[in-house]
């Protein structure tokens, strides 16, 4: 993983390249091994020679904020056909470098429209997760309270991690509230921000890991779904995603269960977005999600430590790269001060991109081992 | 400020007669003839596919399933509508169908309450639906008020 923050003034393309070399490195990967490139990133077209690289293959993939996973899922999948032996997923982006788009906008995520709702002014992320928010606040009694509470509790978590936006700023709840309105219930400090940043990933098989002087990591599972499941049954806002096929996918393939996990990174674009998935994955009750985060419960120590490293919200956004990478530090041992002591299963999700209306996204799941 | 079309959002034709119909200030779902299901915007039925769908009129009435109110303007063309409230509409047909309500003060929205469709000119070739609440000011309950 490379630097991550605002206005770096790095070129994408040049993030991945230095992405690359720092996860060469830490795996002990020759580059001429690598055998295989996954980008994520449509504007990855002329990475491969740009990186010197001379796979086999090279495909971009793109599902938002689900791509993260679904690139390792996908060197899994070359690797098991032996199309190759050693995957390089790839990431880096600069949204905050303010280049204008040709559709005349200046680049950032927080325009992203979709469809026939933009017409109405649905207009980025934000909104379309409000109705996931609202929706949640209406079935549950859920509060912008709670939403308070998993702001400060993930910014306590980047507090104390180098390296993040938060670093250094605890919030309170008082200053979640004096943020302003953004897209009610959301306030400024209920959203992720746009960041710079690279990450890699080499994947390879277990047999070849053991022979690298890399720390590697296991990947125990592995799951899917797609929210358009729920559209059909208009159960869609009711559901951040189809978390309930990609979780009995994950977990059936590693043979555990939600207890058996020790930390959570989930993906976090908005702070409703964890209260969901907590509730998803089954570690409370639908609705007690937000009594979850404001019992302390997912901070060290508590039921079920989640997004340690700060997540999207206080610590950087890598789209689904945020939660791998903290995924992997925990079970490396190597999350610094907010290392869950002991932990042995991490796990990891991913939500984002679309294929029919707004809020039918795609979800993945990753479970790992610990190194 | 000039509100975007359906064509300059989606451009293709897939829901041509939906947006026809709004010009004669009619409001269409697709149903399907193998189980009655009623869909919008134009899909396949997951058990029936393509082959048995069809538009045909419906009520243009609904209730507030879930809603946002945007303060922060995402485009600048949309900076003198904020505050505005944009809402998921469960039809009483059943599709959702996500619009901003007008005639509707932000304070006043709430999961459940009751819409219908007006139309919105908003060039002289493109009429956009939207949705304000069923008891707005100044409009007398239609003939079949009771009938939901």
């Amino acid at each position: 993983m490379t630097e991550q923050g605002r206005r770096l003034g790095v070129p994408p393309r040049e993030l991945r390249r230095r992405a690359l070399e720092l996860a060469l490195a830490d795996a002990g990967v020759e580059r001429g091994r690598v055998d295989g490139y996954i980008g994520t990133s449509s504007e990855a077209f002329d990475d491969v020679r740009y990186l010197g690289l001379a796979p086999h293959f090279a495909w971009t993939m793109q599902a938002g904020g689900a791509t993260a996973i679904w690139s390792v899922l996908n060197a899994i999948g070359a690797i098991l056909t032996g199309q190759a032996t050693t995957v390089v997923c790839v990431y880096g982006a600069a949204p905050t470098a303010g280049v204008r788009r040709p559709d005349g906008r200046v680049g950032g995520y927080g325009g992203f429209r979709y469809g026939y709702p933009a017409m109405y002014g649905l207009i980025g992320a934000a909104g379309a997760h409000a109705l996931h928010a609202r929706r949640h606040m209406h079935r549950y009694g859920t509060t912008v309270e709670h939403l308070a509470a998993v702001a400060v509790a993930q910014r306590a978590h980047a507090a104390v991690r180098p390296g993040t936006l938060g670093y250094g700023a605890p919030l309170t709840p008082a200053d979640h509230q004096a943020s302003p309105l953004v897209v009610d219930p959301f306030r400024r400090l209920d959203c992720c921000r746009d960041t710079d940043g690279g990450v890699a990933l080499v994947v390879t098989s277990t047999e070849q890991a053991r022979d690298l002087p890399g720390r590697h990591v296991p990947i125990l599972g592995l799951g899917t779904g797609h929210n358009l499941r729920n559209w059909w049954t208009g159960e869609v806002f009711d559901h951040h995603d189809d978390v309930a096929t990609a979780k009995v996918t994950a977990f059936g393939q590693a043979g555990i269960d939600v207890g058996d996990v020790d930390v959570a990174a989930l993906y976090d674009p908005f702070t409703i977005s964890p209260i969901m998935q907590l509730e998803a994955y089954g570690f409370c009750a639908p609705g007690d999600g937000g009594p979850l985060h404001a019992a302390g419960q997912t901070g060290l120590g508590g039921l079920i430590p989640t997004n340690t490293g700060g997540g999207q919200l206080s610590g950087y956004y890598a789209a689904g790269f945020t939660a791998i990478v903290e995924g992997v530090l925990q079970m490396r041992g190597d999350g610094g001060a907010t290392q869950v002591p002991g932990a042995r299963i991490a796990l990891v999700s991913g939500h984002g991109g679309n294929g029919g209306v707004q809020n039918t996204w795609s979800h993945a799941t990753m479970l790992l081992g610990a190194a | 400020m000039s509100r975007p079309g359906p064509r300059d959002v989606v451009p293709d034709d897939l829901d041509a007669p939906f947006w026809d119909a709004c010009l004669r200030a009619e409001f269409l779902v697709q149903r399907c003839g193998g189980c009655g299901r009623a869909f919008w915007p134009a899909s396949s039925c997951p058990q029936h596919g393509a082959a048995s769908m069809a538009w045909e009129p419906a009520s243009g009435r609904g209730t507030v399933h879930t809603w946002t109110v945007y303060h922060h303007a995402y485009d600048r063309d949309l900076a003198d509508e904020v505050p505005y409230v944009l809402a998921v509409i469960e039809l009483a047909e059943g599709p959702f169908f996500h619009s901003d309500l007008v005639g509707c003060d932000p304070g006043d929205v709430r999961v459940g309450l009751p819409v219908e469709v007006v139309y919105d000119t908003v060039r002289p070739d493109v009429v956009v639906p939207r949705f304000r609440p069923r008891d707005a000011p100044g409009e007398p309950p239609t003939a079949d008020e009771g009938k939901s």
